[in-house]
């Protein structure tokens, strides 16, 4: 394996990685568990499926936070995350919408 | 396996630095968890035998109700009926501040004597397994914000840091984790023994330090996560709202005890009932909580699940047991519950929670070893920022463990001299620590560390001889021999002490025999 250049390797940012992966990481883990609470098994009205869902916000947003670290720049983090909570947030209200 | 080195790098930063910073709270957190295991027991055990009352048969529980009901004010608003033999069967509070702690409840035991005739006793509550809770909770930070704590909300953010720490971890680990997992290696210096152990236990215990971390963040920040799921409910509402009946009934319309127990029966299979506890009676949201018991369950906490209902029509109000097969939720969310509290595995669940909390508070208590080790210079005096770190360290670990064990060894000279005993334990505690914490930073860390290690061993060997001197000594009249039926504390405080003074023998080979470029060179 060759050693990599400086360019290559990832870049600390800490403080923008940091907040990126917070907030972005909470509301992903706001629209995955959008889609569950709304199609997911038992629907919306399943008796305790509404403390179920708060618990399993923070599992995921701890995930994406821990793993924000890996993007090789802060802005690389930004541009990802924002993404990816399009992409889902997308899906739910698409979702919603046909339903 | 490989992982490429600016990945390890950067994932030491954030395990270094997270760690660092959440390691002290989460040590306190952790141990004091691992007593309030046994918090019920601790209570037990630190009350006098004398205040509770004989227990009576089920079928004159009856009578009892009937005839308190008739001489009390405060049993007609909410009382609990206790069915183990170690409590007194019924008891209601003459002075209580609401929900939450307060230390200077005051409760009425009652029961009946062999002709049939009401006996009661007023007795100031205990509450030290509820402190030790609060400390278990808060890392014993005061104050508040809003209604929440603001040591719960300081933990929370804690265990952020801490479930980033795990994880990361993890990934710096990985490359060497299959060669050296189960290597401790001892001939190669202190520095090597303690990384290897911190290492194992933290990689053997990783699914319990996951979940301990998990539910820390939910528990601080529940409030602020619903709020958030209240926009994604839209206007659907998250909980059912309770409906209150617009009728007002009197304790007197109650039904008798055994209504409650063919319910129970009725509803759950293997359950045995703890104890039936009735509150707002003449309100017009009248409610009895009934705590009950299958070790063979994955419980909501290891002392029990809840089934609430009116107590006069006896609809069912929430249960942490799931009651029908479409309430997989019920179960999934009780096990989340469960999975932090220990409530499952009966007596060895409580047994290896306890170890596994300890073994948490060591993996604190190690990294932050480690830390200083890593900073460490090849000198002998060390940088100021090592040397306050090592004066916190043992500061806070010791002086918040020496503080526990003097309020346990105080509890019983306490109630001889009459003192407001809630209130002492409190005083007992923030005295012990904060002088900890200061003898820490006056004699420096290698002192105070085998210093303080001595006293622990010594207030720990003190509590069994405590209890000897109370059950045999007349001076002690409010304990007898029944005070011997949680032994199981004074002989876990005598295989402390063992530890903790072969601890300190350690500790001093170490300041005179070990590496003199240290901080902990003598």
């Amino acid at each position: 394996m060759s050693r990599l250049t400086s360019e290559q390797k990832i870049q600390p940012h800490w403080w923008v990685k940091t907040f990126a992966g917070t907030i972005f990481g909470l509301t992903l883990a706001y629209a995955f568990v959008a889609i569950f609470a709304w199609f997911g098994p038992g629907g919306l009205d399943a008796p305790a499926k509404g403390q179920f869902n708060m618990w399993v916000l923070s599992p995921i947003a701890l995930f994406v936070l821990s793993f924000t670290y890996l993007f090789k720049t802060a802005l690389k983090a930004v541009v990802y995350l924002l993404s990816a909570n399009i992409i889902v947030y997308s899906v739910f209200f698409l979702l919603r919408w046909l339903s | 396996m490989r992982v490429r080195g600016d990945i390890l790098r950067t994932y030491q930063s954030v395990h270094t630095w997270t760690g660092i910073v959440a390691g002290l709270v989460l040590f306190i957190g952790f141990y004091a968890g691992s007593l309030t295991m046994f918090e019920e027991e601790i209570t037990q055990w630190a009350t006098p035998p004398s205040h509770h009352l004989p227990q009576v048969t089920i079928d004159k529980i009856d009578n009892l109700i009937t005839k308190a009901l008739d001489t009390s004010e405060n049993a007609q608003q909410g009382f609990k009926i206790n069915f183990n033999d170690a409590s007194s069967p019924m008891t209601w509070y003459e002075k209580k501040g609401g929900r939450g702690l307060y230390l200077d409840n005051v409760m009425v035991h009652a029961t009946l004597s062999a002709q049939g005739d009401l006996i009661t006793r007023t007795e100031p509550t205990n509450e030290l397994g509820d402190l030790i809770d609060m400390l278990h909770r808060t890392a014993g930070i005061a104050g508040k914000v809003g209604h929440e704590n603001l040591g719960v909300l300081v933990l929370g953010f804690a265990s952020i840091l801490y479930f980033l720490a795990l994880v990361s971890g993890v990934i710096f680990l990985l490359p060497t984790l299959v060669k050296t997992f189960f290597s401790v290696r001892k001939n190669k210096g202190a520095n090597r023994f303690w990384l290897d152990s911190h290492n194992l236990v933290g990689v053997v215990s990783l699914p319990f330090h996951l979940i301990i971390a998990w539910s820390v963040v939910v528990f601080a920040f529940h409030d602020v996560l619903y709020d958030g799921l209240d926009l994604v409910y839209g206007k659907q509402p998250i909980f059912e709202q309770a409906k209150s009946a617009p009728v007002n009934y009197s304790a007197s319309q109650l039904p008798p005890i055994s209504t409650y127990i063919d319910k129970v029966n009725e509803l759950t299979e293997g359950y045995s009932i703890k104890y039936i506890e009735f509150s707002r009676l003449s309100t017009q949201r009248p409610s009895v909580a009934i705590s009950v018991m299958n070790t063979a369950e994955m419980m909501r906490n290891n002392t029990g699940d809840f089934i609430y209902m009116n107590p006069y029509t006896l609809a069912p109000a929430f249960s942490s047991i799931s009651m029908s097969e479409d309430d997989y939720y019920v179960s999934y969310v009780a096990s989340f519950f469960s999975l932090h509290f220990g409530g499952f595995g009966g007596e060895l669940g409580r047994w290896l929670y306890f170890v596994m909390g300890l073994l948490g508070a060591f993996l604190f208590y190690s990294g932050n070893l480690l830390w200083l080790e890593k900073r460490r210079q090849k000198k002998p005096i060390q940088s100021k920022s090592n040397r306050f770190m090592a004066n916190l360290t043992i500061g806070v670990c010791l002086g918040s463990i020496l503080a526990v064990v003097v309020t346990l060894l105080a509890s019983k000279w306490l109630y001889l001299i009459n003192a407001k005993i809630n209130n002492s334990y409190v005083t007992c505690y923030y005295l012990v620590f904060f002088a900890v914490l200061i003898y820490s930073f006056v004699f420096g860390a290698a002192k105070s560390a085998i210093h303080m290690q001595k006293i622990i061993a010594l207030t720990c060997l003190c509590i069994p001889i405590t209890t000897l001197v109370a059950i045999t000594t007349p001076i002690f009249s409010q304990w007898n021999l029944n005070a011997f039926s949680n032994s199981a504390i004074d002989i876990s405080a005598l295989i402390f002490a063992a530890i903790f003074y072969y601890g300190a023998l350690k500790t001093k080979k170490r300041a005179y025999f070990g590496e003199r470029n240290s901080i902990w060179a003598l």
